[in-house]
């Protein structure tokens, strides 16, 4: 078997692209025909709400520390930084998410720009 | 939506996969890790797996969404569609609004703004595909960064303790377990960190 054929990256983007829309509306469409049948504050989906959970944290903080692509090529110390300044921010103002999200990307672009500029 | 446009672009992949994949997955999470596992070339199945779990909050929404159709055949007949337009500002939208509506309004209400947002998400998308093309490194690295930080504010937002243990567990599992098998660390952690949350909240419930 070709090898290449079993990495994501072989295969064609469209199959793979067809492929995870369809591994999330088998959520959409399973909810929809057990509707009304099961408790949704069960506990079964208590620990699906959490598994989703913690994986968009292991996403989130992979990205941050290890990253693939463009943001390979920033410093590590200005995605914490930023990341770290966006946070002071939202929980100084009532956790407020826009102005995070907005502050943390302002002092990503402005560290990333000055050294660019050879300014730090 | 502009960020993963970027971020799309910067993957090589072309402005039909961006907005394609906005309106058909039509859940940020899932989005970026497909895209991310296209970066990684990761094998397929985990691919999926990954995306599958990123997106498995839509089975509790759908299962508290489509019952609302409920008394209204037309509404009823295309519960199926519905749920593909379905996202979480969507999903609040109609739970709000319902109690207001009769049955055969709550359809063509939901159709109508729901299609609304994934037009404007596609929108969105082929902004940031576009301005990624045009603007400096440092303009789009930016947008491209702001996919994670925008999660990691919307969970430090919610106030359920199961998830933010399941949070801050998979924090500091992710990295870790990518060191060790790059290509199923998502899955892996979700899991570990998933459960960790929930079986901690139990305990902490049955001590308090």
């Amino acid at each position: 078997m070709n090898e290449t054929l079993h990495t994501a990256a072989g295969a064609a983007p469209w199959g793979l692209l067809f492929m995870a829309i369809a591994a999330t509306y088998l959520w959409r469409g399973l909810g929809t025909v057990i509707a009304a049948r099961i408790d949704p504050d069960s506990a079964l989906f208590q620990w699906i709400a959490c598994v989703a959970y913690g994986l968009l944290a292991a996403l989130i903080s992979r990205i941050l520390f290890l990253p693939v692509g463009l943001l390979e090529r920033t410093e590590m110390v200005d995605r914490l930084g930023a990341t770290a300044f966006g946070f002071l921010l939202f929980f100084a103002f009532k956790r407020n998410i826009g102005l995070g999200t907005l502050s943390a990307a302002a002092a990503f672009l402005l560290l990333v720009w000055a050294r660019g500029q050879g300014i730090l | 939506m502009a960020g993963y446009g970027a971020l799309v672009h910067s993957a090589g992949m072309s402005i039909w996969i961006a907005v394609v994949s906005t309106m058909g997955i039509w859940g940020l999470p899932g989005q970026v890790a497909f895209i991310e596992y296209v970066l990684l070339g990761a094998p397929v199945l985990s691919m999926v797996l990954a995306v599958s779990l990123a997106n498995m909050r839509f089975l509790p929404m759908s299962l508290s969404l489509v019952p609302m159709f409920r008394g209204s055949p037309s509404g009823w007949r295309w519960r199926y569609l519905w749920v593909q337009l379905m996202s979480v500002n969507t999903w609040v939208g109609l739970i709000r609004k319902a109690p207001h509506l009769t049955p055969d309004q709550r359809g063509p209400y939901f159709a109508g703004f729901s299609s609304i947002c994934m037009l404007a998400g596609a929108g969105g998308t082929a902004v940031g595909f576009f301005l990624a093309e045009a603007l400096p490194f440092y303009v789009t690295v930016t947008l491209i960064f702001m996919n994670p930080v925008y999660f990691a504010f919307i969970f430090a937002a919610m106030r359920v303790r199961a998830s933010l243990i399941a949070f801050a567990a998979g924090a500091v599992t992710g990295p870790l377990i990518y060191l060790l098998t790059p290509e199923w660390s998502l899955p892996i952690s979700g899991l570990i960190a998933g459960s960790a949350g929930f079986f901690a909240d139990r305990l902490l419930r049955r001590l308090a």
